[in-house]
């Protein structure tokens, strides 16, 4: 029975990835449709890592595109500068995220830095380092960086087509869900659960809250990082508007509407409601201009005012009574056919 | 030297404002507790306001908020008993999805109704200068910090000497408590989040008379106006002022010196510092 439990779990996971994995077979041809798919799947990493500090640390953190940025912008510069691969660059850029955070995370809960005040602090440091590089010439400045373009080049992390970078940025995403799901079965998983929910009450019992913490804001930095190194190749070129505090924004939100602390819980939120928001956007979009996101601010109220819990929750209990049902149902009918 | 006067003057007059705009939060933020990340929005929502109403009715930027107040104030005490409401049992993190969905929408809307480009009042009666020795001081930008400020004289006032004013307050120390002595914290509260909004009305109009508006100044002032309260801290009036002036020269001071394009640099990082340092504020008391 628990065997049988444990496999009918890991179904929907496998069948999710068979899915994931034979998408382009089926969009291929529409490289509109392939842009998508790889948006949705740029946000899904970047929420899934945001669940690392957001989700199970409870730190409200509204920077994920700081650390994408600082990622695409070391990888991007890497590239330009010494023509070294992205692959190497990817590292190299989540290695540099995952500093900065600590530098900047060591003060933020040296100091015990909590809810609104770190939220707050987080989006003030992306709008720094956009202002920075943006003054910064060197490095970045005013103009486009353009990557230079090349139709298939493995090395360059370069490809005409959208489908290369939907398997590079889908690989990303497998490892952050793995790196999640590992860190929720870990003792620095319980570790986090036990501040996100209480955080005195987990140092009374002997939680090293600034440890864990620092420790979770690294991991998810590395993962945005590596992102920003494969975001800058997808776009071509690396600019200082990569560190937006409203996309920043959004990945939290795309945490808080899925769920917190559930390992699928913000990729539920970012698959649903980034093609959502996309699909409107196509499609509303020639009517009245930003109309589609009105209609999108509208349908996260109205999620985070009926379903505080998380969209992940309301769909697997509405799946597990929705089963129940059906076991009562059978249960009932056999009861039935025994009578004589 | 004038140089330096000059800065300082203007950053402090701009800074009156901010401290107005800050004061807004203030009462929302420390009387129920709400973290309201549409505080900008309703900002750059009463300016759009203020410029439909300038031009519909050939009004000064000065006197709409003649109209916008009452206007922005019933906006905010609905917003209140629509949204905020529901969310105050909810963990904070539900409050700030529910508020920076609502500043999304103000965004979009303002977007749909006035669309992306700037717009700004073609004229308004307060014009000139005054000349103090060297310093030159804009009229507009002067009685836009003499507004501010006796709009902010009078607000502590309210909450100091008038019965709804107190309510507020006891609201803010205790709710229980207030609530037993006959305090209905839902009109209290409604009252608070109206009156916060009503103040960026006015902020949108005294802003109005210099300034053009853009759908995406909602998150500059948002932040301008954390930043402000976070270096008064909590429940301290003449703090936001002062707080105000000091966040507006240092802004005025990184133009004249440094780089116009740093100066909201500067102030990310006088709050990043702050929180850092003092995270009660300069003034605060909890």
């Amino acid at each position: 029975m628990e065997r049988r439990l444990r496999t009918f779990r890991l179904l929907p996971l496998l069948a999710g990835l068979a899915f994931a994995l034979i998408i382009p077979l089926l969009l291929g041809r529409n490289q509109y449709a392939m842009v998508l798919a790889t948006t949705v799947l740029v946000y899904s990493v970047l929420a899934t890592a945001w669940n690392i500090i957001g989700g199970m640390a409870g730190q409200l953190d509204l920077a994920a595109f700081a650390y994408l940025g600082l990622g695409a912008f070391t990888s991007g510069t890497l590239l330009l500068r010494w023509n070294v691969t992205p692959w190497i660059g990817m590292f190299a850029g989540g290695l540099v995220a995952a500093a900065f955070a600590a530098l900047i995370g060591y003060p933020l809960f040296r100091f015990g830095i909590k809810e609104v005040w770190y939220a707050l602090s987080s989006s003030a440091l992306v709008e720094v380092l956009r202002i920075a590089f943006l003054m910064w010439s060197n490095i970045g400045g005013p103009v486009e960086r353009y990557i230079p373009f090349h139709a298939f080049s493995l090395y360059h992390m370069r490809f005409a087509s959208y489908i290369p970078y939907y398997y590079i940025v889908l690989a990303l995403l497998i490892a952050a869900l793995a790196a999640s799901y590992r860190i929720s079965r870990s003792r620095l998983g319980y570790y986090l659960l036990a501040l996100g929910q209480n955080e005195d009450a987990a140092e009374a019992l002997g939680v090293n809250a600034q440890r864990c913490k620092l420790q979770a804001l690294m991991i998810y930095a590395f993962l945005a990082g590596m992102t920003g190194a494969v975001y800058a190749c997808i776009y071509g070129y690396i600019h200082p508007s990569f560190f937006s505090a409203a996309q920043s924004t959004e990945i939290a939100i795309l945490g808080i509407v899925g769920g917190m602390g559930l390992v699928y819980g913000p990729l539920t939120a970012a698959i649903l409601l980034v093609s959502l928001k996309e699909f409107m956007r196509a499609n509303l979009g020639s009517t009245l201009e930003s109309l589609y996101l009105a209609v999108y601010a509208v349908i996260l109220i109205l999620i985070a005012l009926f379903r505080p819990q998380g969209i992940a929750p309301w769909i697997r209990n509405t799946f597990a009574r929705g089963l129940a049902r059906l076991q009562g149902g059978k249960d009932g009918a056999r009861a039935a056919s025994a009578r004589p | 030297m004038e140089h330096l006067a000059q800065s300082l003057i203007n950053g402090a007059l701009m800074g009156c404002i901010y401290a107005l705009i800050a004061l807004g939060l203030s009462i929302i933020f420390g009387v129920m507790n709400v973290v309201n990340f549409a505080h900008g929005e309703f900002v750059m929502i009463a300016m759009y306001g203020t410029f439909t109403i300038g031009t519909m009715l050939i009004m000064d930027a000065v006197a709409t908020p003649i109209i916008t107040i009452p206007l922005l104030f019933i906006f905010g005490a609905l917003t209140y008993y629509i949204l905020i409401d529901r969310t105050l049992r909810e963990r904070y993190v539900t409050q700030i999805a529910v508020t920076v969905g609502l500043a999304v929408l103000l965004r979009a809307v303002a977007q749909m109704i006035w669309q992306a480009r700037p717009r700004s009042l073609p004229f308004s009666s307060i014009q000139g200068n005054l000349l103090l020795g060297d310093i030159n001081i804009l009229t507009s930008r002067l009685i836009a910090a003499l507004v501010s400020i006796v709009a902010i004289t009078a607000i502590y006032f309210f909450l100091a000497k008038t019965w709804p004013g107190r309510a507020i307050r006891a609201a803010s120390d205790d709710l229980d408590a207030a609530s037993l002595v006959g305090v209905n914290y839902r009109s209290i509260y409604a009252l608070s989040f109206g009156l916060g909004t009503a103040l960026t009305a006015l902020a949108g109009g005294l802003l109005m008379s210099f300034q053009q508006v853009d759908p995406t100044m909602g998150l500059r002032f948002g932040l301008l106006s954390w930043c402000v309260l976070a270096l008064a801290g909590l429940g301290s009036i003449p703090g936001l002022l002062i707080s105000g002036v000091i966040v507006g020269a240092a802004e005025s001071l990184v133009i004249t010196y440094w780089d116009p394009r740093a100066r909201l640099l500067v102030v990310y990082l006088i709050f990043i510092l702050v929180l850092w340092l003092r995270p009660r504020g300069l003034f605060g008391r909890k």
